[in-house]
Formats: structure tokens, sequence, C-alpha cells
């Protein structure tokens, strides 16, 4: 029953990835309503979005790039309000405790799924929120320095990996039981080899650790590490992802490097209390949605990777997805032994 | 580089506009540094939407001048009024706050008026010298496990200033270590004494804490001294350090310099540890080491001179290798991004005038440092005047409104009424709140360091120790400790006095 309900959900994922893929050819807005009449007037003032990330990072861009997005479509100024910590937790708890008027809405990422995975008292993004778009969705993939010698690519990299006896170093962000680490747990039991994980929560000094060679590979999304991609610093040698994007069509996948487990994703999504008025987040989802659309937007995306596949959820895309990947982080939780609440 | 220097100088007083956005950025760097907890950081959040229809190099430049700037601004409350703008600016309350008490109010900000401007300006020479290099090389010889003895080293030099023993001392480091593990761990992500508040799983900020610790607690101490007329209040003294004075601590400025420029070229790190070990440095080289805390010039030169010379350096990973080493630097990557740019290697070959203009602008905000703080601080030390029932809940108000402000987080105002409240008691004990908020300032930097360098060396000392750089550092931090030690248990050893 376990292993059908996993394979179930690792299936479900599966298709929402391909459909990811498929679709990522060409750019069309699917919100064809380019206005929407404001409820009663909603909103007469400016939103305010509470981010759970500082305002430098990932985060913290997506949420500054999709509130001006909205502000040029509609006119309605969004105020960010950052309370990063805690893998999101304190910005997630604040935001629970502000009026469920419409008025406020929360930026958040997959660790929100990941961690009701873990505990389900936690907030879960698909019931006790609405959300509204999510708005980037992307792939891993394994990085090394471009001057590397030791190893040049991904079979290349496993042999060394394993002739170091457990001493290679990987860097990453390996908060128990995230992305990072349940993914670099696939891998690892997939290949056979041992690799120190090394956790660095901040991205500067996890790239510095890679550039100046203190450890021997990256674990990272390519939006975020585009930079270094251009400049030709880092090399990606794996693409944790069913089929390889255009983008980097050179880049063998996991699959055709024998690992057939499901990726995991990251996405990054906006969200409204789901007490808010009913009429109100049939705006905001209008509104966060179509501003999805917006030049400036997918300028944007488009300068983080996040074009290459198929970024774009609405409401319902968005349940599916958190569902989904809410299951697999269950699933997999409890075969690593981790106390599933 | 004299001829890029030059052409960067004329492009940004060449254009009005630069020049309102450079003014701009001066004062409002200073201003806003010098409100507690309405950091720098607040400001740049602020202006960051607007930075997208300005030009790149404007965008970036403003940014830069108020990083330069901002780190000064919070000198100024840290002496006058024990209340540190910015946790880099924390050590310079060590000292620069019981020197305004002793009526040496002018001598102190005077001191840090001048030596934020020279370690300013020698940070951004040394950074248009040699970027590329100087940044290659921090990243490939300066990991975790260096790191981590850095903060070792810092540790056992400063552990014992401000106590009334070097065991009181070294137990508010401790507790101060202990506060810094509240919250998630900076590896797996385990929470530790959060007692089920999601709000503690971020752990104490340093802002409340540092805001409890220094001006709450002191708000007590002399509420109390008023309650039994034993009230004095500080001296107004507006007479500025000698040139004698301070010629005499030429060296503690160069070696603020070059300890603080270490440490802001260190990805992540930046201005904060970069005060702490430049005061710590001064510490240690002293002769007169039991005086550091009750008020001494050299003191508040050290520290101010390091986190300024922080600034500079921490352009460099950001510029070279598009590694931005603390928030502000952060934010400023985002700048790049709005005009499509990324900061890293390519800016200098894509975008040399951009980086010869941010190089020109934070050399003159450094020396506009000297000249509008010279002005301002004949001004503000007029806030001294007034009376202490006026100034104290003033001073608590400014105090809440900063430590609520960072995160918006009531528990965070809980904190600093509470840190304020342990530290009114053990700072009658003769206990140290310099060590306390030295421990938690520097055990996050070093728990997090300390476990990424043990993956790294795969929990083996041998091959830890077999770094050289950490080599060096642990065995001095260990003599360090030893000596102190020592001198503790020496008969001949006179008690501290108490800050």
């Amino acid at each position: 029953m376990k292993i059908m309900k996993a394979l179930s959900a690792s299936l479900l994922v599966a298709g929402l990835v391909s459909g990811a893929s498929t679709a990522a050819l060409a750019f069309e807005c699917k919100v064809k309503e380019a206005s929407m009449a404001k409820p009663d007037g909603f909103p007469d003032r400016a939103l305010t979005m509470i981010v759970p990330y500082g305002p430098g990072g990932g985060s913290g861009q997506v949420a500054a790039a999709m509130a001006q997005a909205v502000t040029e479509l509609t006119g309605v100024n969004i105020n960010r309000d950052h309370k990063p910590g805690g893998s999101g937790s304190v910005g997630t708890t604040a935001y629970m405790a502000t009026p469920a008027d419409g008025y406020n809405v929360l930026e958040h990422i997959d660790d929100a799924s990941s961690a009701h995975a873990l505990d389900s008292t936690k907030v879960n993004p698909a019931v006790d929120l609405i959300p509204l778009v999510i708005s980037q969705v992307t792939f891993s993939q394994i990085y090394i320095r471009s001057n590397e010698d030791r190893f040049t690519d991904w079979p290349s990299f496993v042999a060394w990996v394993k002739a170091q006896g457990g001493k290679a170093t990987i860097a990453n962000v390996s908060a128990e039981g995230s992305m990072e680490r349940v993914t670099m747990k696939f891998i690892t039991d997939a290949t056979g080899m041992e690799i120190q994980q090394i956790s660095f929560d901040k991205g500067a000094p996890r790239y510095g650790a890679l550039l100046g060679g203190q450890v021997d590979a990256l674990f990272e999304q390519p939006g975020d590490v585009r930079k270094f991609l251009d400049a030709g610093n880092f090399k990606p040698i794996l693409t944790v992802f069913n089929e390889r994007p255009a983008a980097f069509a050179d880049v063998p996948t996991h699959m055709e490097m024998g690992m057939t487990f499901e990726p995991l994703l990251r996405f990054r999504g906006f969200y409204v209390n789901a007490n808010a008025p009913q009429d109100r987040v049939e705006w905001l989802k209008w509104a966060f949605q179509r501003a999805y659309c917006q030049d400036s937007y997918q300028k944007y995306n488009e300068s983080k990777f996040m074009t290459v596949i198929d970024s774009y959820r609405d409401t319902e895309g968005a349940k599916k997805l958190i569902n989904a990947t809410v299951s697999q982080y269950r699933d997999v939780y409890k075969k690593m032994g981790l106390e599933v609440k | 580089m004299f001829d890029n220097f030059i052409a960067g100088t004329t492009a940004l007083f060449g254009d009005p506009v630069s020049i309102a956005i450079f003014i701009f950025g001066v004062l409002g760097g200073m201003l806003f540094g010098a409100i507690p907890g309405v950091s720098m950081l607040t400001l740049a959040a602020i202006l960051l939407p607007f930075t997208a229809g300005l030009e790149p190099a404007q965008g970036v430049m403003l940014f830069a001048v108020i990083y330069c700037t901002g780190t000064y601004g919070g000198a100024i409350t840290a002496i006058l009024f024990n209340i540190p703008g910015a946790p880099e600016n924390a050590p310079t309350a060590f000292d620069g706050y019981p020197m305004t008490k002793k009526g040496m109010a002018g001598k102190a900000v005077g001191a840090a008026v001048l030596c934020s401007a020279i370690g300013g300006t020698a940070s951004a020479l040394l950074m248009m010298t040699a970027t590329e290099p100087l940044a290659q090389w921090a990243i490939s010889n300066i990991g975790p496990p260096e790191i981590f003895a850095l903060v070792f080293f810092g540790l056992a030099v400063a552990s014992s200033v401000g106590g009334n023993t070097i065991w009181k001392g070294w137990m508010s480091v401790l507790l101060g270590l202990m506060i810094a593990t509240i919250g998630q761990d900076p590896v797996g992500g385990i929470n530790r004494y959060n007692f089920g508040l999601s709000d503690l799983a971020a752990g104490i900020a340093f802002v409340p804490a540092i805001l409890g610790f220094f001006a709450v607690s002191e708000i007590f101490v002399q509420a109390e001294k008023k309650a039994f007329g034993k009230y004095n209040a500080p001296k107004l003294s507006v007479d500025f350090p000698s040139f004698a004075e301070l010629w005499a601590h030429k060296i503690a400025v160069v070696r603020s310099i070059i300890v603080g420029f270490f440490c802001g070229i260190l990805p992540g790190i930046g201005a904060t540890l970069a005060a702490f070990m430049g005061y710590g440095e001064a510490v240690r080289w002293s002769k007169e080491k039991e005086k550091f805390g009750t008020g001494k010039l050299e003191g508040v030169i050290s520290s101010e001179t390091a986190n300024n010379a922080a600034t500079g350096a921490a352009m460099i990973p950001l510029l070279a290798l598009g590694l931005p080493g603390g928030a502000l630097t952060a934010i400023m990557v985002a700048v790049f991004q709005f005009h499509d740019m990324e900061p890293g290697p390519l800016v200098f070959y894509n975008s040399p005038e951009l980086i010869w203009v941010v190089f020109a602008a934070m050399f003159y905000a450094n020396v506009s440092i000297l000249f509008i703080g010279l002005i301002e601080t004949k001004t503000i030390m007029q806030l001294l005047r007034i009376p202490f029932h006026y100034l104290a809940p003033m001073i608590l108000m400014l105090a809440s409104i900063g430590a609520y402000i960072g995160r918006g987080l009531v528990l965070d105002v809980v904190v600093m009424f509470g840190a304020g409240i342990v530290g009114f008691l053990l700072r009658r004990s003769g206990y140290s709140i310099a060590g306390i908020v030295l421990g938690i300032i520097l055990g996050k930097i070093g728990e997090q360091n300390f476990a990424q360098g043990m993956q790294m060396v795969h929990y083996d000392l041998v091959t830890y120790m077999s770094r050289p750089i950490c080599f060096i550092l642990i065995v001095a931090g260990a003599i360090t400790l030893a000596t102190s030690i020592y001198k503790a248990l020496s008969p001949s050893n006179n008690p501290q006095k108490q800050a």
C-alpha cells in the first residue's frame, strides 16, 4: 500500500514535471482578461506582502519583481515586509496572525510544503492558504568549477568521489528534510557514492566555497548561479530533471545517468489566507496571475533561467503541485526514518 | 589606476544628478545609521525600488555611499547614549559610552569621525588597487575552518573585556554563546530552546539584544542612581582629540585597518566581525588591558577604524566574484539585477566605468565623513543637555521602535526589555555586558563555521590543524587563554574594574 501510494505520488509529480517541460517552448499568457473590476472597491489601499526571507535572496527578488508587475498592472502598491528566519516559519507564523481581509499576501517557496509534510500541524499551503500563483518552478543541478581537472563530467565525478572514500564534499543547503538533502540522498543511494554535504544557509559563502576550491561540487538551481555560468566559472555536470532543458542540452539528466527517482522541484509562489473574502481572492488571483504575463516579470524570470521549463501554475495547478509534493516528501521522510507528525 | 580614478571622479561630479544622489547617500546613510534599529539597511530596502529609474552606476553608487556613511553613523548614538546604531558599532560603545560618562564625549566622537574616515578611505584605496587578486586569494585560502579559528581567536582575546574579574568576563561570554544557540541550528535546521515558539526559531536577533544589554540596562542603572540621588549627568564636552592623542594611536589605526579589511573581504562576514576583531586586537596588544571597557580612547579608535575598513573590503568579493559580504551588499546585487547586470568578473570587462564611479564615490564618501561628521558632531552633542527624565523615555521609545522594526515582531521588543533587565542585574554583579554581546554575535558566526569546518575536515582534528591559518589562529588563541588564566591565578593579579 505504501509503495503504491509513493508510486502514485511520484507519477503525479512526474506528470506535473513532464507537463512543465513540454509547455516551455513558447510563452503564452493563460489569463486573457486584461482588466478586472475591483470588488466593492477592493483594494483601496496598498497591499502588504510578507516575505519570509531576506530582501537580497531568491525569494526577496521574486517578491520584488512580482510586486512591481502587480503595481504596473493594477496601480495598487505592494509593501514588502521581510520576516526572515526559521526556514520561512517566522514569516509564515506572522502572516497567519494578520487579518484575513485580502490586504495581506504571502510569498513562500516549497519549504512550506516540505515543512507541512514533516509536521501536519504546520500550515498547509494548499488548504490553509489559497495559492494565487506559482511563478517560479525550477530544477536543480550539480556544478563543478569550469577549470576543474580532477573530473570533467558526471561519470568521472562519481568515479572520483568513490575513490575518495567519503572525503569528497558538496556545498548545498541541507537542513533536515530539505529538498536539497532529500535529493542528495536519492543521488547517493542511486550511485552508491559517499559524499560529505556541507550546509551553507547563505548563497555567497556557498558559491564562494566552490569558486575557491573549499568544496568539490555544488548543488544549486541554475537561476541562482547564472552569473557564474555566464562568466564561465561553473559548469553543470548533472541536471536533476526528467529531460534535458534546451538551455542545458549538453548536460545529462539523472535519469540518463541511471537514477530513476522523481525529481523534487524548487517553486516560489504567492498566497492569500484561505479565510479571505471570496470576491477579493478572485481579484487577487487575477492580479497575480495576469502580472505573471507582464513584460517586466517575464524578463525577470528569463534572467533567472525560469523560462526553460514552465514556471506558471494557477491556483488549481499550484494546489496539485503542492499536494503531490507534500505526498512525495512524506513518503521520502518515512523511508529516511524521520518522524512524520 | 589613477587615470581610472580621475575618470570615475569626473563622471561622478560632472553630472548634477549623480552629485545629488551622492549627497543624499552620504546624509541618508549617516542619519539612518545613527538611529538604532532603523539602520542603513532600512534605508536601502526603502530605496531599492527607486533605483530602477536610475542609471546603473548611480544606483550602485548610492548604495555604496550609504554603506560607507551608515557604518559610521551608528557610532554617534553608541558613544553618546550607549545605543549602537548597528551590531558593527557595538564595540564602539564598550569604551565610547564610558568616555561620555567621564565628560569625554567630544574626544570619543571626534576619534570615531576621524578613524571611520581613515579606515574607510584606506579600505577604498586598497579596494581600488587590487580587487580581483584579493578576492581570489580570500576565497581560495579562507573557508569555514579558518573563519571559526578567527572567531575562536577573537573570543580568546576579547573575552575578559568589561568584567570585574577575568572569570566573570568569561562567564559573560559563555552566557552570550549560550544565547546564540537559541533557534535553528545552522546546519541541520533543528530547533533548539525555542519552547514551541516559531518566532524563536530564527534565534535571538542581534539588534534587540544589543539594544537591551546596552541601552535599556543603562537606563535602569541611571534610573536607580537617580532614585537614590547618585545620578551625575554626563558632562558636555566638544573637545576633539588632539593631534598628539591621535598620533599616539597610529599603530592601533593601522592594525585595525588590516584586521577590518581582512574580515570585510570574507564573503558573509563583513563589518560586525571586523569591529569586534579590531577591538580585540587592540586589547591584546595593549599594555593597559584592564582599562578597556572603562573609557579608553583606543577602544573607540580600533572599533571604528576596523568597521569602516570592512566597507571597501566587502565590495571586493561582491564586485570581483558576485559574492555579497553582508545584507547591504546582498541588496546591491538586486540593484545590479534591476539593470540586467550581475556583479562578478564580467562587470570589470563590461562596465569598467561603473566600477570606477563606485570606487570614486566610496572614496569621497569616506572623506566626507570627516567633514560632515565634524560639523554635525558639535550639534548632536547638544543632545546631552537634555535632562535624564526626558532623555530616558525618548531612548526607550527609540530603542523599542528599533527592536520592533527589524522583523516586525513583538517578541523582539520583549527580548530587548528582557535583555535590559538581565543586563542590569549582571552589571550589578560585575559581569560584562560587552562579553555577552560578544558571545551572541561571534557565537552565531562561530558555530556555523565550526559545523561547516568540521564537516569539511571530516571531523578530523589533525586535518583541521594541518591548515596553516587554522593552526596559527588556534594556537595563538590557546596561548592567549593560557596566559590570561595564568595571570588570573597569579597572586599579584588585581581585579579588573567594572565598566
